[in-house]
């Protein structure tokens, strides 16, 4: 325990900027469920409305949580935003632990206040102990909102103990899986995927059988059913995993070196693959995961939206106010839902080029790029390759989009053949993708300090343009410049080839104009 | 036959001048010495001499093409290590190595193999797992397995220990004998006594010394101890002695190259008993550049 308060502190300095932002991202999430759920739907009849429309869509409880939460309105609100935010809470646990324990270990940092008059279990003390006060001011949080909306007080207390118990055990978790791997990278891994399973297991369990909810800790949390039976144990089920969870990585602790893990980490390859010759191979090899990550994310996010294509007609029906946000107003319902939605798969596909492109500006400034242009490879080539995965990681995200959303909307309605037409109809916006992505190519050639602000504005003007132009009436000039706009907005209205080819040539104008620039300036400045 | 020439070459950085009129000339099949203390513009020029960074005026020439418009073409027939060797996280020292020779145009595959043994290096591990002086390592195997003419070595030991320090140094001799060229950039001065021919020293961007280590030493000084069998006598009158201390039998001065004959016959006639005399080193030649100057 030596040193441990010490350590507190200095965490707490070190975590002073991040850790309010977790905390206010976590309250404001509550809020903005709650303040929305009670204007749609603050009467017992709309309440009712919602439960026969949504306790039949097995899409919306796996996404969701448990049917039962639905009989209170401020079980609604959990039934909505409880999972998101049991996630959000998680993944702030696990960054919390994972840096204070095995980043720093890995570092070297840990080595330095080790030496000095430092238990063993002190920095894993520090980081729990962090934890737990991280944890209780998101519970403190939590509470004040749902109270301070007019939500009964027993019920709010209970949802808020519920939310810090999850991230007590992934914090808890986290600290066992930094006794077991050697990198933060291998602890990342592992908790991130502790916390999908969670997630997963209790969508399962909700729409299935309920004995899966059990082995989740987000599904324990959801089933205090707090505004309605309102059960105290669960939470004491979170807090007695937490502090097992605790014990283990301390036993794990005692029984391992300075710097080694539990688990010795993998060699790699002793001889590069044949796919690992050129820049384009290297650029493949250091984009994969992000390719992977994002198809997977936003096809998934595209077959939620789909799911919920069939029972839309009947929701708009009900709710008349949600129609004036679709483009083609209350006719051709779907058909609107289905442009809006993939629209916005789009605009992901689209942040995802960005992201992906600016990754060559990372590895110049980092110096990666220095040993590659030292070799016979043009800077053409070397920038090349980088945004040759960008433009086509983002049509592969596109794809997926519209196949996800295509495959879950087939499969409601019957009509597999969703799954082809929505692929077709999400391409139509990849030259607008691509125009965006052509941006922050232009920004790297030209303005290299500058290009991350050039592909982050022309993404956020063009999301600001999709999304809230209307309710900001945002005048028709000032939205020509999106290349969404000038997309047809398929499947709504036909697709015709010139808007697409001239976007093409534009998008394509951009990328040879920062190639060229790029060929004129300095390299790593 | 030149491998590398320069003349006046001028670089700045905004307000700060990062190169002022430098001069630089490597000729084919030697190892040349680089040195200068860090911020003077080594970095600067092997840059430049890599085509990522434009010359604002001078004359670049490498290997008889322009650094900058035959970059690609030149790369084929050099290989380069970084002072700084940063790596991508997840990717093997043995992925790094292939890229970089495959990139490069192919590499020795028993060569690279056998510079494996000889530093010391495991390739199956990430990058993220290797300390500073492995990651050098891993430049180093996969710019001494090429076949390149031109080595462009930017301070290519900082992290290694003194085992693998002399294990590069063997290396660089090996390189010297196939014939190929070395600008070895450092300001460890004892490497560069022990493998170079020749040695530029720049400072604050611009060339101060430049010739064979032989032709810099006439510059410097030699230390003399010397004890004789009668008193010491004589010595202060006589041309480029400086800083002599005499204590009776016994005395201590530095004597410039050229005064070496007269300060000779003079100790003879006193009895020399016992003498030693250390030749400069590259420290004092430094001291001399940057400590009066400045």
């Amino acid at each position: 325990m030596t040193g441990t308060g010490t350590l507190l502190a200095f965490n707490l300095r070190r975590d002073r900027v991040a850790l309010p932002l977790w905390i206010g991202g976590a309250g404001l999430l509550f809020l903005v469920q709650s303040t929305q759920s009670q204007n749609l739907y603050g009467t017992p009849e709309e309440l009712a409305a919602l439960r026969a429309t949504l306790g039949g869509n097995t899409a919306v409880i796996a996404m969701s949580g448990p049917v039962e939460l639905l009989d209170s309105i401020g079980g609604e609100i959990v039934f909505e935003i409880f999972a998101f935010a049991a996630i959000v809470v998680a993944l702030m646990n696990m960054f919390l632990v994972g840096r204070h324990t095995r980043g720093d270990e890995e570092t070297g940092r840990a080595e330095l206040i080790r030496s000095a008059r430092v238990g063993r279990r002190s920095p894993v003390y520090a980081a729990l102990a962090l934890a737990a006060l991280a944890d209780l001011a998101v519970g403190a949080g939590v509470f004040a909102v749902a109270a301070g909306t007019g939500l009964p007080v027993g019920g709010s207390l209970l949802v808020a103990a519920a939310l810090a118990g999850v991230g007590l055990v992934f914090a808890a978790l986290t600290a066992v899986a930094a006794q077991v791997f050697e990198h933060g990278r291998g602890v990342y891994g592992a908790v991130g995927l502790g916390i999908g399973a969670a997630y997963m297991l209790r969508a399962a369990g909700d729409a299935g059988n309920p004995a899966l909810s059990w082995a989740s800790p987000i599904g324990w949390g959801q089933r205090t059913f707090p505004y309605g039976q309102e059960r105290w144990w669960p939470v004491l089920l979170l807090l007695g995993t937490a502090l097992a969870l605790t014990g283990i990585a301390l036993l794990a602790l005692d029984r391992r070196d300075f710097g080694a893990g539990l688990v010795r980490s993998r060699p790699g390859r002793p001889r590069a693959s044949w796919a690992l010759g050129s820049p384009a191979g290297l650029a493949w090899r250091l984009h994969r995961g992000a390719v992977i990550g994002w198809v997977i994310g936003v096809g998934m996010l595209g077959a939620a939206y789909g799911s919920l294509g069939d029972s839309i007609e009947q929701y708009i029906a009900e709710n008349p106010e949600v129609a004036e946000f679709l483009p083609g107003g209350a006719a051709d319902v779907v058909d609107s839902y289905l442009a809006l939605t993939v629209t916005m798969g789009a605009l992901l596909a689209a942040a995802f080029g960005v992201a992906a492109a600016l990754r060559a500006r990372a590895e110049e400034t980092a110096g990666r790029a220095e040993p590659l242009l030292a070799t016979a490879v043009s800077r053409t080539a070397w920038l090349g390759s980088h945004l040759g995965v960008a433009l086509l990681g983002s049509a592969l995200v596109l794809i997926a989009a519209g196949f996800g959303e295509g495959l879950a909307y087939g499969l409601t309605v019957g009509e597999p053949g969703q799954a082809i037409r929505m692929t077709g109809v999400a391409l139509a916006y990849l030259p607008a993708v691509w125009a965006v992505v052509a941006v922050a190519a232009l920004g790297l050639g030209w303005w290299a300090r500058a290009a991350a602000v050039a592909g982050w504005v022309a993404l956020g003007y063009c999301v600001v343009v999709e999304l809230f132009a209307d309710s900001f009436n945002l005048p028709e000039w000032a939205q020509q410049a999106s290349p969404f706009v000038h997309a047809p907005e398929a499947p709504l209205e036909s697709v015709t080839a010139a808007p697409l080819i001239a976007l093409g040539v534009v998008a394509a104008a951009l990328v040879a104009a920062g190639l060229a620039g790029f060929r004129r300036r300095d390299v790593g400045y | 036959m030149t491998a590398i020439a320069i003349s006046g070459l001028t670089k700045t950085f905004g307000r700060t001048t990062a190169l002022d009129g430098l001069d630089l000339t490597v000729q084919k099949g030697e190892v040349h010495g680089f040195l200068g203390p860090n911020g003077s513009g080594k970095t600067t020029t092997i840059r430049i001499l890599l085509g990522l960074l434009r010359a604002d005026a001078g004359q670049v020439r490498l290997l008889d093409g322009d650094p900058w418009a035959d970059a690609v073409a030149l790369h084929r027939r050099l290989a380069y290590v970084p002072g700084d060797v940063i790596l991508w996280p997840g990717i093997t020292g043995g992925d790094v190595i292939d890229l970089l020779g495959r990139l490069r145009g192919g590499l020795d595959r028993r060569r690279r193999d056998e510079l494996l043994e000889r530093f010391d290096l495991d390739p199956s591990k990430k990058a993220r797992a290797y300390s500073k002086g492995n990651r050098q390592k891993v430049a180093l195997v996969a710019a001494l397995a090429s076949d390149a003419e031109l080595l462009l070595l930017d301070e290519p030991t900082s992290g290694l220990d003194p085992l693998m320090e002399s294990e590069f140094q063997r290396c660089v001799r090996q390189v010297k004998q196939e014939g190929r060229t070395v600008l070895l950039s450092s300001h460890i001065l004892a490497e560069v006594e022990a493998l170079c021919d020749r040695v530029s020293i720049i400072r604050l961007g611009r060339t101060v010394e430049s010739g064979t280590l032989s032709e810099l030493r006439h510059l410097t000084r030699t230390s003399i101890s010397v004890e004789t069998s009668r008193p010491v006598t004589g010595l202060d009158g006589l041309p480029g002695v400086h800083d002599a201390v005499v204590e009776d039998h016994h005395a201590r001065f530095d004597v410039d190259t050229q005064g070496l004959e007269p300060v000779m016959r003079q100790l003879a006639t006193l009895g020399v008993r016992s003498i030693t005399s250390t030749p400069p080193t590259l420290e004092e030649m430094f001291l001399r550049h940057y400590g009066e100057e400045s």
